[in-house]
């Protein structure tokens, strides 16, 4: 049962600051999320990841918290701006060079509109679930707004690190964020989770990326909540003429976890490559669903995502491929595999293929496994001892989407993260 | 060094192994030829430790020590190299990544210190030199995407690189055209000395024409049937191995 008062006094002082106009489309959408509330496990789409049983837990909007010393996440290349708590850390992130991330126009971030989310009146639109939706229309803070005029590439890559650190149980962090590429214009961005501390918090995001014709966006997403975080993610991306949108999505941590992309291709020649590899450890559940839509003739996609697990995690895959009527000429492949790495550890994966169209290239494939018995023993026959050759194997299985990040340096942090987690005593800089 | 007594050995409930002798000294190269399903492919994966196969009768000494006891990764840094007659693909890990670690964990058994970097990189490129393939292959996944014969050379570059004292090469000629079988021959015969041994494997006595070996034996039902000299795979070559079969 839904929590209503702990959302409705948060609503209260929250909206009591804002405009008018913009108090009405939040409360709206306030009164909207308490009447569907969260995702049940009724739901097809939801049958693995249970919020529903945590809408009791009582919420409260997150104050500012101390800085934490972040030096250890910052990559060097990049040009980092902070969130902490859901707010724009100017003092942590001088706007030098970056300052027209948020916008050709010189836009202020305090002064970007909120919108209302796709499809959170719970008709035909994109939400994942229209009652996530319309929470974070409710109480979203600008997140990443990064637009770029037509013709226009980033010098560096944006490292957007979106710190929780909560001071209570059931602190809300609420973001929306927004990548908009004009023709031909050129970008590469990292959104970096990162949870501090034990405490329990809620976070939802939605990211709205539009490319235009012959637009090059590459984007990471690093998910490193704390095993505290209830955390919902939803990106939606339009792709238009010969634009190319180049995703990996990577979770490493959180408590309940679910991140839903959306790529439409609209126009021919769009192109999208999403890798993922899931990781999750403890007690984490982690839920990824994506559905690529080919709306149009001779657009090319590719997905490879691999999933582990250990301990008692488990990981949920669901991958849609929509090739609409008209699509002719799609060129698509979809690739899963999956590792269980303990007897407890759990996946489900599941492929979804809907094709309407009859001239497509559609291949696809699921795999489920433990490590390769024979490539252990190889291993061991050259010296290696066992638990090493077995971390070896598991960061072989990882690495194959690992090295699929372009930005060397991130590679090499996401990779040094992932070895540090897997334990086995791998070193990153020996491996990359 | 290499002392095989009455070896038994089953698989499931299938003895493969009944009863094999076999005394290898430094120095020495031993061809094993038989047919197929004699147990060749089986005693090389039991002298490298494959727990696929459970030993149930006598023993085996390498240098002394009773390799029986050993787990593959000791009988690695104790000296033992299998070429395998199928290697294993291992992509996400560059060929690069792996012979480091196999041979710094290899240092690391034998109490002795990493391998420099710099020098490593001197000494894996001379021998990748060695072996006519490309340097670019180090930077690519083990034996990712390779042929067959790719695969074969790699196993000897792997052996250049780990410099074992007992080389157990399974079946590495199967699968090389006449090039790769001459490259990888010189492989071999560049770590022929007077301290180290080798033990061929194979169904063909094409290789012993590029390798000579000092003994040839012939492994039938799980046993040695026949030993000689050179000659003896040249006789195996015109006869076939009926009439052994029928002698054993």
């Amino acid at each position: 049962m839904l929590n209503r008062d702990a959302y409705l006094s948060a609503f209260e002082r929250y909206s009591a600051q804002l405009p008018a106009a913009e108090r009405q489309t939040r409360s709206a959408a306030l009164r909207r999320f308490i009447d569907i509330g969260l995702p049940t496990t009724d739901l097809e789409e939801w049958k693995y990841t249970d919020f529903d049983k945590l809408a009791g837990e009582a919420v409260t909007l997150a104050e500012p918290s101390t800085q934490p010393d972040l030096a250890a996440w910052r990559l060097a290349d990049a040009d980092t701006h902070v969130w902490l708590n859901g707010m724009p850390q100017s003092s942590l992130s001088p706007r030098n060079a970056g300052g027209e991330a948020f916008g050709s126009s010189g836009t202020d971030i305090e002064s970007v509109p909120i919108r209302p989310n796709a499809g959170e009146g719970g008709g035909a639109g994109d939400a994942s679930h229209p009652g996530f939706a319309a929470l974070n229309t409710a109480f979203a803070r600008p997140g990443l707004q990064l637009d770029l005029a037509a013709g226009q590439t980033l010098e560096k890559p944006i490292q957007a690190l979106l710190v929780t650190q909560p001071l209570a149980d059931g602190e809300m962090v609420h973001l929306q964020h927004r990548i908009r590429l004009g023709e031909n214009a050129r970008a590469t961005v990292l959104l970096h989770d990162l949870g501090l501390g034990d405490a329990t918090r809620w976070l939802t995001q939605t990211l709205d990326i539009d490319l235009a014709a012959g637009a090059q966006l590459q984007l990471i997403r690093v998910q490193d909540e704390s095993a505290g975080a209830r955390s919902w993610f939803q990106a939606t991306a339009r792709l238009r003429d010969g634009a190319r949108l180049d995703a990996v999505q990577i979770d490493f941590g959180g408590g309940i976890v679910r991140n839903d992309w959306r790529v439409a291709l609209l126009a021919p020649g769009a192109t999208t490559a999403v890798h993922g590899l899931f990781a999750p450890t403890g007690r984490t559940h982690v839920d990824n669903h994506t559905q690529i839509d080919h709306r149009a003739p001779h657009c090319t996609s590719r997905e490879f995502v691999r999933g582990l697990a250990w301990e008692r995690a488990h990981a949920v895959f669901n991958g849609k491929i929509v090739v609409h009527p008209g699509a002719q000429k799609t060129d698509s492949e979809q690739r899963i595999a999956n590792l269980l790495l303990s007897k407890q550890a759990q996946i489900n994966a599941k492929p979804e293929l809907e094709i309407y169209a009859d001239d497509v290239k559609c291949a696809h494939g699921a795999t489920f496994g433990r490590l390769d018995l024979t490539a252990l023993f190889y291993l061991r026959t050259r010296g290696v001892p066992e638990a090493a050759a077995r971390a070896l194997l598991t960061f072989s299985f990882a690495n194959q989407i690992l090295q699929h990040i372009a930005w060397p340096a991130l590679r090499q942090a996401v990779t040094a993260r992932f070895l540090a987690r897997m334990g086995g005593g791998l070193d990153a800089g020996e491996l990359t | 060094m290499l002392e095989i007594q009455n070896l038994h050995a089953t698989v499931g409930d299938r003895e493969i192994l009944k009863g094999l002798s076999l005394t290898i000294k430094a120095g020495e190269v031993h061809a094993v030829m038989g047919p197929n399903g004699s147990g060749k492919s089986t005693l090389s994966k039991i002298l490298a430790g494959s727990e696929d196969y459970v030993v149930t009768g006598g023993s085996v000494r390498f240098e002394g020590r009773d390799l029986l006891e050993l787990n593959p990764e000791q009988r690695a840094a104790a000296g033992i190299f299998l070429g395998f007659q199928y290697p294993v693909e291992i992509p996400g890990v560059s060929n690069m990544v792996f012979l480091k670690a196999a041979l710094n964990a290899q240092r690391k058994q034998r109490g002795e210190g990493e391998i420099e970097t710099a020098d490593f990189l001197a000494w894996v490129r001379h021998r990748v030199k060695q072996m006519s393939m490309d340097p670019a292959m180090l930077s690519r996944g083990v034996n990712e995407g390779f042929s067959g014969g790719e695969k074969k050379r790699n196993e000897i570059l792997q052996m250049l690189v780990l410099e074992p004292n007992l080389m157990v090469l399974d079946e590495t000629d199967s699968g090389l055209d006449i090039d790769a079988l001459r490259i990888v021959s010189e492989g071999i015969n560049a770590m022929r000395a007077p301290t180290r041994a080798t033990l061929l494997v194979t169904h063909y006595q094409r290789l012993l024409d590029y390798v000579q070996p000092d003994v040839v034996h012939v492994l039938s039902g799980g046993r040695i049937v026949k030993s000689g000299g050179p000659d003896l795979a040249r006789e195996l070559e015109e006869k076939g191995y009926g009439w052994l079969q029928q002698a054993a």
